[in-house]
């Protein structure tokens, strides 16, 4: 099968499928190892995948200028030319409001959060179509590691599943992988929401006996994970009751716009450490 | 020649995938450009190169996805295999032969993914919002590439 295949080749070849073959022999060790491996490489990567980010972001002005600049008549050209720099001008500037009023709600949010977080940037989605993913261009360096939960003003956007230096990688809510134990922020029933392919969340196992109500809210639990308590989910958009089930499951609507996702903040600790604690049964019943 | 346009997809694919690849998505689904990548060059590079840019791009596509570390470099080596065994033992490729191999090949994919959880318990969901529509983007996109590249490399036999 390989006759035509070079010394060189053949050896890269073989030790190919050695390493592929590892993975199915010793799967756990070998993901430790890939993602070893990986690390470096994923860190070059970043650099032509920033520089994609950043040229796609300002591509679409270019591309609207670049157009308009074709069509004019030579005598008109400088003209239209100043106009069109001063429109482009006036983009960038409404662009840097937006972004300013963008960050300066998360800096607000930020100081009101109970935890500890990290501000990054979401510059780009999942290499697959099979994961509701998002990249980051934060990483270990800055404090973040795998399983932090990720959220924005609005509400939960994820956890995080992979980190290298200086990027990391996020799993959406929406994601049928991810799990987040939530409540039912009036009936202070708890349940799981659960990410379905489509790209909405599903809330499982309510008790069979809450009175739950389309248009309640949702909130984070904050009993498993790295989530703070009480950060918003969706709300309830659809219940079904199935006779002989043992919990309810509810349609959620998320809060968050996943396709519009700019700055998010990492939870690297879920409370601050200088936060107050909670005052004790004794102190509480102290005159 | 061949080595840089390597290179070129190993330092490019990716960056183009996760950021400008999102304005082109039909109904939140892309084409697969490793999987189509590595398709053609298993058919002009032959099955060595397929299978080595299969493990290699795989990896890296791996590296940012929240997938496992080691789906998408078994599949795409497999894909590089596939398509240099085609390119070696079927006698003429055209771009009719390969819609329907990349179409395979995308749907093997999307089944191995599948095995490995991604779909979670929403598997008929998958199959429907997700492999199909990947797998007839990745298919029609490869063909005109391979159109392109076919008649390209009529003239230049340099990555042949």
């Amino acid at each position: 099968m390989f006759r035509s295949t070079s010394g060189t080749r053949r050896v890269l070849l073989v030790l190919c499928a050695l390493l592929l073959s590892l993975v199915f022999v010793l799967p756990k060790q070998s993901r430790t190892l890939l993602q070893a491996i990986g690390k470096p490489l994923a860190d070059l990567v970043a650099i032509p995948l920033e520089l994609f980010s950043s040229a796609d972001r300002h591509a679409g002005g270019i591309w609207d200028r670049y157009v308009a600049l074709r069509t004019v008549q030579e005598e008109n050209q400088q003209l239209r030319r100043e106009i069109e720099f001063l429109r482009g001008q006036t983009a960038d500037l409404r662009e840097m409001a937006a972004a300013n009023q963008r960050l300066g709600a998360l800096l607000r949010f930020r100081a009101n959060t109970p935890a500890q977080t990290v501000a990054a940037r979401v510059v780009g989605r999942d290499a697959t179509n099979w994961y509701h993913g998002i990249l980051l261009d934060k990483g270990e360096q800055d404090g973040i590691q795998a399983e932090m939960a990720v959220i924005t003003l609005t509400g939960a956007v994820g956890r995080v599943v992979k980190t290298r230096a200086s990027s990391s990688v996020v799993l959406l809510i929406t994601d049928p992988n991810n799990a987040v134990t939530s409540l039912i922020q009036r009936t202070r029933d708890e349940g799981i929401i659960e990410g379905t392919f489509e790209g909405a969340v599903r809330m499982k196992y309510i008790p069979l006996l809450s009175a739950v109500r389309v248009g309640d809210p949702v909130v984070t639990s904050g009993l498993t994970g790295r989530f703070p308590k009480g950060v918003p989910v969706g709300t309830i958009t659809n219940i079904q009751k199935d006779q002989g089930e043992l919990f309810q499951t509810a349609d959620v609507q998320p809060d968050v716009d996943f396709t519009k996702l700019e700055e998010v903040l990492v939870v690297t600790v879920p409370r601050h450490v200088d936060a107050p604690a909670a005052i004790s049964p004794a102190e509480k019943n102290k005159p | 020649m061949k080595r840089l346009l390597y290179l070129g997809l190993v330092g490019g694919l990716i960056p183009i995938q996760t950021t400008v690849l999102e304005h082109l998505s039909v109904a939140g689904v892309r084409p697969d450009l490793c999987l189509i990548a590595v398709s053609l060059i298993g058919l002009f590079g032959g099955l060595a190169d397929g299978v080595m840019m299969g493990a290699l791009l795989g990896f890296e596509q791996d590296l940012f996805s929240a997938g496992d570390t080691w789906v998408n470099a078994i599949t795409k080596s497999a894909i590089g295999l596939s398509a240099g065994l085609v390119g070696r033992y079927v006698a003429r490729t055209t771009p009719a032969t390969v819609l329907p191999m990349v179409l395979g090949l995308s749907v093997s994919s999307g089944i191995a993914f599948l095995f490995a959880g991604a779909g979670g318990q929403h598997t008929l969901t998958a199959v429907r919002s997700v492999l199909l529509p990947q797998a007839m983007f990745d298919s029609m996109v490869a063909m005109g590439l391979y159109w392109v590249l076919a008649e390209r490399f009529k003239k230049d036999d340099s990555l042949v």
